[in-house]
């Protein structure tokens, strides 16, 4: 009866943006997620008072899921960008702080949300058109044949999670083992529709980074004890591998809704592993090598495969399955009778190694699309963060592998960005309002909001009391020391700028990214010489960023036209 | 313990109670409506514009609220539409009634209510009111509708005897039903998806039952993508179920399905049954038995050319192998609402494996186009490429959006869109007959007397000349097709007026009752249409004039010609159909399917300016009291639309622009694209004055303590 309580009212406040609370509370998220961002972000130590797990990143994905928010419109913001991280990997602080830039902006103006939404959606769309578009000044294309930009890519992720504790080197060696393990997981011989094959990250805590590596295959991990039942094969072919699926511990299957009785002195059991010993001739005589078993083995059976110099693997899970499917060929068995020949599949080799203090028993396949990853870090936070990190970093590198382009990273291309929208809203406003109700002089004010927005995003990269500039020609973003000198010979204070695509010896001119400036033409149709020469740049993957934007924008939009919130508080 | 309330108090507490919903539900009206945000108990959020969701959402505890919500949930499960215009025009309403009883309180009202109101004080019955507004909601009503409004609808059919849709005239119907149900910026996009969606599915033959299917299959028919922007949405063809194969064999060619609803492998004991087991042997030949016949089926199944297995239920690992083996592809744990729907697409019931097995022939598969998984965001969906045997061609939809919340406010706005569409696709019977003789005296009333416009005499002693007009309905049908075919080839001509829109203003078939203003009128649009467009419209001038001799061809046609901006196309020539309603309308009323209004409160507009006129000419003071109060109450729904306009779109003007125009009989501009059901805005209205009735009726509220009896909650899972 207990369910028939009746429900207490809700809570219901217009105008919520108003409310000094949501505005406390908005700015506290961004105070967060802005001194999270970049390379030189701040790391962000989460524990909660009773002891445990204890956290300490500056990734969105690990940051956000951690956060307890309560306030309904900061929950739309965290659950959106969780949403991205969650499909697009990357740009999720990106995304975080344009949309509470992009918010805290326009509330200043005063303007009416109908106005605000319309025309940020134009400029949105203004972006999004330029970034596609062949003119696009900020994004260069992807070589597949050569691993120059791709390593790049890999290290600009690297580089901007500073949790992961790592130095120099190991940014390159790490960088190189995640493009290897993503080359593995591409087919050889692939026609038309590619099918990616995973690349498993196998965890080992404790040991120095450099130690890492990639292996072809996978690795199960097992006791030393067990490895040592396991009697070598020699063999100059392939093994035959037969992966069952169903339980081979001898358990009655179901019997259905209706009773069975067993008679006195039946036993069950015995019939069952008669059954079972039936099924492990078979299996010899069908001269397979290995048998793996999702679930577990009947000792039993184990006993007499061993003894028919058979590897009898158990108690492999229900995650490895589908990786061991795809690299041996096999349909997973769930029959205890006749198995039909055509569910074997093989592998080339096994073989037995030990990383760490960890056993492990190796699959070699014949043909690689699987691979693992044995990703090493001092601690189990700075573990933790390193795999999201190569989780975050392969998946751009699909993504990328989809759509071949990059953008150039380091904060050039909001600040690129910012100066073609101003550009463009100067001088060709027309072309944007179309025919909408809206004035020209909202307009602009939209579009300063907005291109602030976008830079105050890259003004958070600077966490040292730097200051940060822009070039008057390329748009591109350069900081400077916070104890330099305040003289104006600006190229010999600045080397490159934050892509690293330009250096400072170019006749260029600068102003502070704070300071108001004349709207400027960037300059469009990035030089593709001007790549090729730039061995070490900074790059954001293209899809994500592209999404992070729309993302942001869409849901600033949504907290704006929000007129009331009703709290169930039930 | 007990806490009453006067009667008196009850219009007033229910008038307290409808200002707060009103203050809620009047900012996320209309097409500058902004949008709410609710948290659910279980800490999820939803973003809502939905005036159902909203008051729902607000869990309320007064009871006269708790009436209210009831009322507008029940009227929203009919139509799913006009949450927000409930709470408005009933708050008007209750405002009126105040007023009524209050009269030192509000100067405004007119003299003659004043004077009524006293007597209506005296009595101070408000049982009589909703006596009254019963009487109006059955008897007057209908009448004013079939009377006077019915001579300005359009409908949405491009043919009405075929019920052929246009695109553009949906379109304009859709844009103006999402203005008010999704976010500003979302809303164009929905309604494209939505008619992309309609067009998709629908073939010619389409029927009412398509719209049921997806309205009560509407769950199946989406799925939500979170993560991605809401631009990623798309129409999907096939349906997709929300799970993964359990087995995935790629196959192409000739794919056959079958369906199952219990396990294929059999089982030692049925339920109710006794296995017994006597000997270890005897186990090992029945599990071996077992084996066997899974196989022996799954074979059959192959050698029947069957590639796909969807189960509701769980199969065994047995089967699931067999599977494999066979190259049968395998989906589990359907839930039945997806088994039902896939049966209804194709036809094909359920495959139960055979007791005594037979090389048969099974004769319950069905042939699937293509079956393959789909990938969104990273999660796997079963694709299936049915071959529709009804008239609904299956496609799905995938909603993309940032947040669980807005996806969930796109697809209720979706769901709403298809049963408005279902009850557009209705004829809607009116409690009304034209044939009523004068012994009543309000009915006589409707036999018009006079005025300058021109108008309809529903004569019943005029059955004879029903059979020569039908004859000239067929007729016009060749006649129409001229400018239709001639706007089309200009179609690409960009208009410079924003909307032009041409009414021929309806004349009886009956030539001897048309009055000299109709012809006027039928010239002056005539010379307006050539002066705009003469170069191009010349031949068309001309097809008017051949046709004008013939006099009632034109009065049937009704031309709007609206600028779409940027693409410029002209929108179809939709055909009046007041010759099909008025042919009809001689015997018993009713509303037409497909009767649509343009948007922008034109409809309220239209009633008020009617119950006025109506009222004037009423005897009865207790009608003219409650249609001046309903006449005025309408008013309030157009002044909310048009509450940011200012200048020449503010309200004031529009109103006094409408009536400027019913009074010279000119045809009403609507400064909006967009059309509207009106079988909605009817049956909102009478939902509205049902509802007030009951507010009305009540004297004495009398709160109990005690804890809800489960009658109580039965009542209460209604909610919403």
């Amino acid at each position: 009866m207990s369910r028939l309580e009746a429900k207490k009212p809700s809570l219901c406040k217009s105008e919520p943006l108003t409310s000094e609370r949501v505005r406390t509370t908005l700015s506290v998220l961004k105070r967060i997620v802005t001194s999270c961002y970049g390379p030189s972000g701040r790391l962000k130590q989460l524990h909660n008072g009773f002891g445990g797990y204890v956290c300490t990143t500056s990734q969105s994905s690990a940051l956000l899921s951690h956060l307890l928010v309560t306030h309904p419109i900061l929950k739309i913001l965290t659950t959106s960008v969780q949403n991205h991280v969650s499909s697009f990997s990357d740009c999720g602080l990106f995304t975080a702080i344009l949309c509470c830039n992009l918010i805290e902006n326009v509330q200043r103006l005063g303007l009416t949300p109908t106005t605000v939404i319309r025309l940020n959606k134009h400029l949105l769309s203004l972006c999004i058109s330029y970034l596609k578009s062949e003119t696009c000044g900020c994004r260069i294309p992807v070589d597949f044949s050569s691993t120059q930009i791709l390593l790049c890519l890999v290290r600009s992720i690297l580089t901007s999670k500073p949790a992961c504790m790592l130095t120099r080197e190991e940014t390159e060696h790490v960088s190189a083992l995640i493009l290897r393990a993503f080359l593995l997981t591409i087919p050889e011989n692939a026609e038309g529709h590619i099918i990616l094959g995973k690349s498993l990250i196998v965890a080992l805590k404790d040991q120095r980074v450099i130690d890492s590596t990639v292996l072809p295959g996978i690795l199960i991990e097992m006791s030393e004890v067990q490895l040592m039942r396991l009697l070598p094969i020699k063999k100059s072919t392939a093994l035959k591998v037969a992966l069952f699926c169903t339980t081979l511990s001898g358990d009655i299957s179901d019997t259905g809704e209706g009773t069975v009785v067993v008679s006195y002195g039946v036993s069950l059991e015995n019939a069952v592993l008669d059954q079972l010993l039936n099924l492990g001739r078979q299996l010899v005589s069908d001269h397979v090598d290995l048998v793996l078993c999702q679930k577990v083995i009947h000792p039993s059976l184990k006993q007499f495969l061993n003894m028919h110099r058979v590897i009898a693997v158990d108690r492999i899970g229900v995650t490895l399955m589908e990786p061991l499917t795809k690299m041996t060929g096999t349909q997973p068995i769930g029959s205890l009778g006749s198995i039909s020949p055509n569910s074997y599949g093989s592998v080339k080799d096994v073989c037995t190694a030990k990383f760490g203090s960890k056993h492990f028993f190796h699959l070699i396949p014949n043909e690689a699309t699987i691979c693992s990853l044995l990703l090493c870090n001092r601690n189990d936070t700075a573990w933790d963060e390193l795999k999201l990190t190569c989780q975050t970093a392969l998946h751009v590198l699909q993504l990328t592998l989809k759509e071949p382009w990059a953008l150039l990273g380091g904060g050039c291309t909001e600040t690129h960005l910012a100066a073609y929208i101003r550009h463009k809203t100067h001088n060709d406003p027309k072309s944007i309002l179309k025919d909408d109700e809206c004035t020209q002089t909202e307009l602009q004010l939209i579009a300063e909001a907005f291109c602030s927005a976008l830079e105050s995003v890259v003004g958070s990269l600077e966490h040292d009391g730097g200051e940060i500039l822009t070039d008057m020609k390329y748009g591109h973003l350069w900081s400077v020391q916070a104890d330099s000198p305040c003289v104006a010979n600006w190229p010999d204070l600045l080397s490159h700028c934050g892509c690293g695509l330009y250096n400072s010896q170019e006749e260029l001119s600068w102003s502070f990214l704070r300071s108001t400036r004349h709207p400027f033409v960037p300059q469009t149709c990035l030089p593709l010489e001007a790549v090729g020469s730039a061995s070490n740049l900074t790059l954001d993957c293209l899809t994500a960023k592209l999404s992070g934007l729309q993302v942001a924008v869409e849901t600033a939009n949504l907290i704006l036209d929000l007129s009331y919130v009703i709290e169930d508080k039930n | 313990m007990l806490s009453s309330m006067a009667a008196t108090g009850s219009v007033k507490a229910a008038l307290q109670v409808a200002e707060v919903l009103e203050a809620i539900v009047s900012c996320c009206m209309g097409p500058e409506g902004r949008q709410v945000l609710c948290t659910k108990p279980t800490g999820e959020v939803l973003l809502s514009r939905n005036g159902g969701r909203l008051l729902e959402a607000l869990h309320l505890q007064h009871p006269i609220a708790r009436m209210i919500v009831d009322c507008v949930s029940s009227h929203l499960k009919k139509t799913g539409d006009g949450a927000k215009t409930f709470i408005i025009f009933l708050c008007h309403l209750l405002r009126g009634l105040h007023a009524v009883t209050d009269r030192e309180k509000d100067p405004l009202m007119c003299e003659n209510i004043q004077t009524h109101g006293r007597h209506w004080k005296n009595c101070c019955q408000w049982k009589f009111i909703s006596q009254a507004l019963v009487t109006f909601q059955t008897q007057i009503l209908d009448g004013i509708m079939d009377q006077y409004l019915s001579r300005h609808f359009l409908s949405i059919f491009s043919s009405v005897k075929e019920r052929t849709l246009c695109r553009s005239s949906l379109e304009l119907l859709l844009e103006a039903y999402f203005c008010g149900r999704v976010g500003r910026n979302n809303h164009k996009f929905i309604s494209q998806l939505m008619c992309d969606y309609f067009f998709k599915c629908m073939t010619c033959k389409t029927g009412i039952d398509v719209f049921e299917l997806v309205d009560d299959y509407f769950v199946e028919l989406n799925v939500g993508v979170t993560g991605l922007p809401v631009s990623d949405s798309r129409i999907i063809a096939g349906l997709v179920l929300q799970k993964d194969f359990s087995v995935y064999c790629p196959a192409d060619g000739d794919i056959r399905m079958v369906i199952v609803t219990e396990t294929i492998q059999p089982l030692f004991s049925t339920s109710g049954s006794e296995f017994i087991l006597n000997s270890e042997a005897q186990f090992q030949t029945s599990q071996f038995w077992i084996m066997e016949k899974t196989k022996a089926i799954m074979k059959h199944l192959r050698s029947q050319n069957v590639k796909l297995l969807l189960s509701s239920v769980k199969q065994p690992d047995l089967v699931i192998y067999y599977a494999g083996v066979n190259g049968i592809s395998v989906v589990e744990c359907l839930s039945s609402e997806e088994v039902s729907l896939i049966r209804r697409i194709i036809g094909l019931s359920p495959f139960v494996p055979p007791q005594a097995f037979s090389q048969c022939e099974i004769s319950n598969t069905a042939l699937v186009k293509f079956c393959k998984p789909l990938i969104l965001r990273s999660k796997r969906y079963v694709h299936l490429g049915l071959i529709g045997t009804c008239t609904f061609i299956p496609h799905c939809v995938v909603l993309c959006g940032p947040v669980r919340g807005l996806i969930e406010q796109h697809e209720d706005a979706l769901h709403g869109a298809f049963k408005m569409l279902r009850q557009l696709f209705k004829d809607l019977d009116l409690n009304y007959m034209t044939q009523t003789s004068d012994q009543n005296g309000t009915s006589s009333l409707f036999i018009y007397k006079n005025s300058g416009e021109s108008y309809q005499a529903p004569d019943t002693g005029k059955g004879s000349i029903q059979r020569p007009y039908q004859d000239t309905v067929v007729e016009n049908k060749d006649e129409l097709e001229k400018p239709q075919t001639y706007l089309k080839v200009h179609s690409n001509l960009v208009i410079s007026d924003v909307e032009l829109e041409t009414y021929i203003p309806y004349s009886t078939p009956t030539d001897t009752f048309q009055t000299d203003e109709t012809l006027k009128c039928l010239s002056l649009e005539r010379n307006r249409l050539t002066d705009d467009y003469e170069p191009l419209l010349k031949n068309n001038s001309t097809a008017y004039s051949t046709r004008g001799n013939k006099r009632i061809d034109i009065s049937y046609e009704n031309l709007q010609v609206t600028n779409i901006t940027g693409k410029g196309s002209m929108l179809p020539v939709s055909c009046k159909l007041q010759n099909m309603g008025a042919s009809q309308s001689y015997l018993s009323s009713s509303m037409p399917a497909g009767c649509v209004l343009p948007v922008g409160g034109n409809f309220e507009i239209l009633l008020h300016y009617y119950l006025l006129n109506y009222a004037k000419k009423c005897h009865q003071s207790e009608e003219t009291m409650v249609s001046m109060i309903i006449a005025n109450a309408l008013l309030g729904i157009p002044r909310v639309l048009y509450k940011s306009k200012t200048g020449k779109y503010s309200f004031p003007h529009i109103y006094i622009r409408a009536v400027h125009a019913l009074k010279t009989n000119q045809p009403l501009v609507s400064s909006q694209t967009g059309l509207e059901s009106v079988t909605g805005k009817y049956q909102l209205l009478t939902s509205v004055l049902q509802c007030l009735t009951k507010i009305l009726t009540i004297d004495l509220v009398i709160t109990v303590k005690r804890h809800p009896q489960k009658v109580h909650n039965q009542d209460s899972e209604d909610e919403l």
